[in-house]
């Protein structure tokens, strides 16, 4: 039952002077998927590459199972190895291709026969066995890839970009698969990605890093419901960010807060943050959330309760169909942009430069305190 | 003024035909977008349209007049490819402004259109760095500009996955903010734009052409393509679908009235009632199913005839238990697997037809408080509107399999 565990691991290169992974403590349970995920340079690579033992910490423990595996290399920690360029040997078979790696661990030859039979089945390749890779494009060259990393048996996965080498539509298909094979398998896998939405769609867990910190860990709905900081509220799923300040304070009713955005007035319930009068926040919502109605439309007709639902008008600019989705765009008083997205099928008859009504359910905004620099805050590097 | 046609324009690089018998024509103004998997020949047709290949046969028009045999030059277009080539001596503004000096355009108006173009892809604050200095991105932000800087006569911009290199966000908002700089009243641009990322295309374009292995499959509104694609493959390239193999049950008496309006009133089912005709299918022994079959199919089909038909995930509806109250187009089943992807929850169902098992995939908003009803191992009722049910003919088993890439 493979447990792996960060223990206030730090990672410098260069003598020191290049920090590129910053004190981070993680825990990853058997059986659960996890993706570490981030912009260019935020640190991820060498966190798989020091719980893979390509490289060691300078500072912390990597725990697998408990036990240290400090020394201990990369063959020894019973993991399989699936690579962005899949890494197959053009000069081997298929057959060849899953068992080589069984016969360098002095497997007898019932055993190589079994566990290589029962790999290729697993990812649907077994017809193929005594073919040249050659003869595959790049799915079936990645499914060569898994079946030769969990030939060995390996109860844990570690993945480098895996899905980066396919078709954009292709790997969208193949990525619920990857999935589903993880998880009828009972491994732990580390899989990792610049891809946010390939994150969502997969993932048991993810960790977001920037800057060789770890800045937020949870679920791919509790990430999404919640993010704790600008950045993770922009880097997963498609969020609104307005910019406003507290214009009064209501002590006893349950942290209410009053802000001023350009135009509209908000109340929002703030979860245990500490805002002054006049500070400056940024209020984030995600286009989903952002529900539409005429500016005649009888509130009183519906059922719902309306005292949670922040009532303001906004301009519609111009929508689009999307597909699946309708996207709105919206425009306040103050010149502000913000956007609205429904599923296709929603029935409307809004026109340009028509004034609506949004509707934004309290929990849904989250409030932040402006940051110095929100340019770079908000952007994904 | 710019319109483009092609006709019956091939291409073929030794014994490799990248294009066959294209003929499409681009209007004045338009934002048309070029859409398909890598390897389909789209690059190919811009190259064919800018000048820098020649078509084996067909002819290509400028407003009228042939230009097949005109050069690059002569056609006088502007266009960005997948390298950037920004000149590397020269800093961001430098590059982005370049234009104005060939074109003699006077300093304060190329000023004020530089840092409009620099503003929407947020480059501002970086005007004097250069190339060697910016990520990928950044280069093909830059090079993005330039392009839009570089139209004097014709107005016509060709772009080659303008937006391939750019993080999910900055994507998402450039595609929009591109749809609006093409249709501003100072630029008015017609754009080529080729991308393989469907979404992508229904955001900024009027028109689409999904092109597949070096054939047009279909030109049309995002709208068109998207509710009435004209093969399995258009179905497929514009998101997930489930499809069912049935047969056609067009002379009987159908056992239920298809014919009836849904009570559904929405718009796009009437659009999509007039140029179609409801058809049952027999899916198993006991399952009818009905879609909607184009018209001018419909003598082309004969009874008992198999047929394909297509369910979009997010045109797919699921409710707990035996609880639907319309039976029809229903189907029960077992939820096998339930994910979270942020603006949806996908859900993968199993079902039983003819003894055999199929998995089909249903999303649903996740802001449907509907979904946290349900769980893995729910038993459920999964079942579609017939007006988005599309069937077509069927187009025997391998096109099926190499279609929907199951191997």
């Amino acid at each position: 039952m493979p447990t792996i565990e960060l223990v206030n691991v730090t990672k410098t290169f260069n003598e020191g002077k290049v920090l590129a992974v910053d004190n981070i403590s993680v825990r990853i349970e058997h059986g659960e998927y996890v993706f570490l995920i981030g912009p260019t340079g935020c640190g991820k690579t060498t966190t798989l590459r020091m719980i893979a033992g390509l490289e060691e910490p300078t500072k912390g423990k990597v725990l697998i199972d408990g036990k240290d595996v400090k020394g201990i290399p990369p063959e020894d920690r019973d993991m399989g190895f699936i690579f962005q360029h899949f890494e197959i040997f053009d000069h081997l078979t298929v057959w060849e291709n899953v068992t080589f790696g069984l016969e360098m661990r002095g497997y007898d030859d019932d055993h190589i026969v079994k566990e290589a039979e029962k790999a290729l089945k697993t990812v649907d390749l077994l017809q193929y066995a005594d073919e040249y890779p050659s003869i595959f494009g790049n799915p079936g060259l990645q499914k060569l890839g898994i079946a030769r990393a969990i030939a060995t048996g390996a109860k844990i996965l570690i993945m480098d970009e895996p899905l980066g080498s396919l078709d954009p539509k292709v790997s969208k298909v193949f990525r619920h698969e990857l999935r589903n094979l993880v998880k009828d398998l009972g491994l732990t896998a580390i899989h990792v990605t610049h891809n946010q939405e390939e994150s969502m769609a997969i993932a048991d867990k993810i960790i977001i890093m920037r800057g060789g910190k770890l800045l937020q860990m949870g679920s791919p709905y509790e990430l999404y419901e919640n993010p704790n900081n600008i950045f993770v509220a922009n880097f997963l799923g498609e969020t609104n960010f307005l910019q406003g300040f507290v214009l009064k304070l209501f002590e006893n009713e349950d942290m209410k807060i009053n802000i001023r955005l350009g135009g509209p007035e908000l109340n929002i319930y703030n979860f245990g943050k500490k805002f002054s009068l006049n500070d400056n926040i940024i209020i984030a919502f995600r286009y989903e959330d952002v529900y539409l109605f005429p500016e005649d439309y009888n509130f009183k007709s519906s059922q719902y309760d309306w005292s949670k639902m922040q009532l303001f008008v906004a301009i519609l600019e111009v929508s689009r169909f999307v597909g699946a989705t309708k996207r709105f765009y919206l425009l306040l008083d103050n010149g502000d942009k913000f956007v609205s997205v429904k599923p296709g099928n929603f029935e409307e008859s809004f026109t340009s430069g028509q004034k609506l009504v949004i509707g934004i359910h309290q929990d849904d905004i989250h409030v932040f305190k402006a940051p110095k620099d929100i340019l770079y805050e908000l952007s994904l590097s | 003024m710019v319109n483009i046609e092609l006709k019956n324009v091939t291409k073929t690089f030794r014994k490799f035909t990248a294009l066959e018998d294209i003929s499409i024509e681009i209007r004045d103004k338009e934002y048309f977008i070029i859409l398909g998997p890598t390897g389909a020949g789209k690059t190919t047709l811009l190259k064919l349209i800018a000048g820098l290949h020649k078509p084996d046969s067909g002819n290509i028009f400028f407003d009228g007049k042939d230009v097949t045999n005109k050069t690059a030059g002569e056609r006088n277009i502007g266009f960005m490819f997948e390298n950037y080539a920004l000149f590397p001596h020269m800093n961001i503004v430098e590059n982005v402004s370049y234009s104005g000096r060939v074109h003699a355009r006077d300093p304060q108006t190329t000023a004020t259109l530089v840092n409009q173009v620099l503003m929407m892809t947020l480059l501002t604050g970086r005007n004097d760095a250069y190339p060697e200095e910016l990520s990928g991105g950044m280069k093909q932000r830059v090079a993005l500009c330039r392009s839009l800087l570089n139209l004097e006569q014709t107005k016509l911009l060709i772009l080659d996955e303008p937006l391939k290199a750019l993080d999910a966000g900055l994507r998402m908002s450039l595609r929009r903010e591109l749809r609006l700089m093409a249709k501003s009243k100072e630029l008015e641009l017609t754009i080529i734009h080729v991308t393989n990322d469907e979404q992508e295309a229904m955001m900024v374009a009027d028109r689409i052409a999904v092109i597949d292995q070096g054939r047009i499959v279909q030109v049309g509104t995002p709208h068109e393509i998207y509710y009435h694609p004209k093969n399995l493959f258009v179905a497929y390239f514009m998101s997930e679908i489930n499809h069912f193999i049935g047969i056609c049950t067009k002379s009987e008496k159908p056992t239920w009235d298809i014919f009836s309006k849904s009570k559904q009133s929405d718009k796009l089912y009437s659009e999509i009632q007039e140029d179609s005709v409801p058809l049952p299918i027999n899916i198993g022994f006991d399952a009818t199913f009905a879609g909607y079959l184009n018209k001018s199919l419909y003598d082309e089909i004969e009874h008992g005839e198999k047929v394909l038909l297509v369910v979009r995930a997010n045109h797919m509806k699921i409710r707990l238990g035996n609880r639907v109250y319309d039976k029809k187009n229903a189907i029960l089943g077992k939820i096998l697997r339930r994910k979270f992807m942020g603006v949806f929850y996908r859900f993968e169902v199993l079902i039983k037809i003819k003894q055999q098992e199929k998995v089909i995939i249903v999303t649903i908003p996740a802001t449907y408080e509907i979904h946290k009803t349900f769980f893995e191992n729910s038993e459920v009722t999964i079942y579609f509107p017939k007006e988005l049910g599309i069937i077509f003919k069927h187009p025997g088993e391998d096109v099926i399999t190499e279609v929907l890439k199951l191997e």
